[in-house]
């Protein structure tokens, strides 16, 4: 599908919409839009891997962390500025997102998923064993330098650095080569008897979604200030980035947007209700409902809503 | 003149099984061969290792006189050979156009994101095999058996073939999807496409052929004409029977 007017004019609307939320609600909304913001750039990175040629990753922490360990470690222990720390932790989750390939040229499905969910237990591993006057050992590090102050300010960075990566990763996948990753995901021998390698594509996709993965995960830890290994390389975290892309539709860049949205916003609400690990039964439960009535996600529960009320009007 | 296809001493062993024996036949230019045999003779394994997609264990396979068992499937699809597959395989979520722009597109990234895909290149190839304009906006899940060997045609046409291999081009359609199928293939053939054709229906493929080779358990047992191949004894005791 090509590009269209009203594309650029939806994004222009929810660009305006998102940027003048901080005007009408509280700083306590604003922080959790931070998360969810994060959360849609983790989750995005996810879908333009797994969403789009169906390689299941279930090491995206391990991308993540790779990010954020380099720019922590750097800023706190040597004193290196954000300005350069980002960037050299962004190339090093690239040079993690090829590691993540090696195994791809060879293996897909759940053998595939297991492979990268090893890497994931090996880093969480390897940063309590390995050096750990650099990595904080089991107890993380905090007094990170942030980048920003105040909950408006913190939602802004976000917004912009999510939104910027998703109108990004909207036109790129517009372009022929989302066609030919999409294409992966259905029919990777029929893509290789296309004439197109695929290898190379794959690659492409791998680097993309570690870039991305890289860059929430720098921009994350700047953020919190802190980083602490167990909740990072934790399985409900990787489950929630996964779940927030599928909830929202995949191979779409918006469905991994408002899934992340969906889902922060409805465990945020369902806290005072029940404020333990319950409210995952609750989140596990929609999500699964959903996935069963609708595999697309919520983005084509929209998408027919639409269709259905042009059909109305037109009948 | 090299041939257009020239295979050589093609052995394919699996284990103690020998899919393809010492197997070697040319195909000129602009030629129409036909591979008979009956179910499990190998054909299938000869075309998937002109493609690359089986690597022979001896034996050479040359395109326009250059050797190309070193390169990849893509490599030599860019080469100037394709397939089609005896189960049609479409992409699922992909309308026919899309499908036909994936056999369009060049084997280069930067290509593949800066410049547009051609939308008239892949309308003209949808009308060639016979889809309708309304058919370009349709999923696979839409289409009929005859409309899925149509797509899987525009798309293995749209990678600029020399020569193609159709596999059971035939399988599972009706009388009309064959003669039209048949009308495409004779209308390529004039414009000097080059052809190696699988088929288990010899009546629809009688006509689409220069020549014939029969093979069984990998190996040929008989070349010629269609009537000579047909009429040759060892090719009635294996693939008819007898009869």
């Amino acid at each position: 599908m090509g590009l269209r007017w009203f594309h650029f004019a939806l994004w222009g609307g929810l660009i305006a919409g998102m940027f003048l939320l901080p005007q009408v609600v509280s700083n306590g909304t604003l922080r959790t839009m931070i998360f969810a913001n994060y959360l849609a750039i983790f989750a995005i990175s996810w879908d333009v891997l797994s969403g789009r040629t169906g390689y299941v990753s279930f090491g995206h922490p391990f991308l993540i962390g790779i990010g954020a360990y380099t720019t922590a470690i750097l800023t706190k222990r040597f004193d290196i500025p954000v300005e350069i720390s980002i960037p050299v932790a962004v190339v090093f989750t690239m040079i993690a997102g090829l590691l993540v390939l090696l195994p791809a040229l060879r293996i897909r499905g759940s053998y595939f998923a297991l492979v990268t969910l090893a890497f994931m237990e090996l880093l969480y591993q390897l940063v309590q064993v390995i050096r750990p006057d650099l990595t904080g050992g089991t107890r993380g590090m905090s007094g990170i330098q942030t980048l920003t102050r105040g909950a408006a300010n913190g939602y802004y960075l976000s917004t912009a650095l999510m939104l910027a990566i998703a109108v990004s990763m909207w036109l790129l996948m517009k372009t022929r080569l989302g066609t030919a990753l999409s294409a992966i995901g259905m029919n990777e021998e029929s893509v290789r008897g296309s004439g197109l390698s695929t290898t190379r594509l794959k690659a492409f996709a791998f680097l993309t979604s570690a870039m991305i993965a890289g860059l929430g995960g720098a921009f994350y830890v700047h953020y919190l200030g802190s980083l602490a290994p167990r909740a990072l390389f934790d399985i409900n975290f990787l489950f929630t980035i996964i779940v927030a892309a599928l909830l929202g539709g995949t191979s779409t860049i918006i469905g991994p947007m408002i899934g992340a949205f969906f889902m922060t916003f409805l465990l945020e609400y369902l806290r005072p209700v029940l404020p333990g690990a319950e409210r995952y039964f609750v989140y596990g439960a929609i999500a699964l409902l959903l996935y069963m009535y609708q595999p697309k996600g919520i983005v084509e529960l929209v998408k027919r809503g639409f269709k259905n009320l042009s059909k109305g009007r037109t009948a | 003149m090299s041939a257009a296809l020239q295979v050589s001493g093609l052995v394919k062993r699996f284990g103690g099984l020998v899919a393809t024996n010492d197997l070697s036949f040319s195909l000129n230019e602009g030629e129409s061969l036909g591979l008979i045999g009956p179910n499990g003779a190998g054909k299938t394994t000869v075309f998937s290792q002109i493609m690359g997609e089986l690597r022979q264990n001896s034996g050479t396979i040359e395109l326009f006189g250059k050797e190309i068992s070193a390169l990849s499937t893509p490599q030599r699809i860019r080469a100037g050979v394709s397939r089609t597959y005896q189960i049609p395989r479409p992409f699922g979520d992909m309308s026919v156009a899309e499908n036909i722009r994936v056999g369009l597109m060049p084997d280069d990234i930067r290509r593949m994101i800066f410049s547009p895909p051609d939308t008239e290149r892949e309308r003209e190839l949808a009308l060639s095999v016979g889809f309708s304009e309304e058919d370009l906006d349709r999923t696979p899940t839409e289409l009929a058996m005859g409309d899925l060997r149509k797509l899987e045609m525009a798309r293995t046409m749209a990678t600029a073939p020399k020569v193609m291999l159709l596999d059971e081009v035939f399988a599972g359609l009706t009388t009309g999807e064959i003669a039209q199928i048949s009308d495409l293939i004779q209308s390529m053939r004039k414009d000097g496409m080059t052809f190696l054709i699988v088929s288990h229906d010899l009546p629809a493929l009688e006509p689409l052929i220069d020549r014939a080779i029969a093979i069984e358990r990998g190996t040929m047992i008989a070349e010629g004409s269609f009537s000579d191949v047909m009429n040759d004894k060892a090719v009635q005791a294996s693939y008819l029977g007898g009869a």
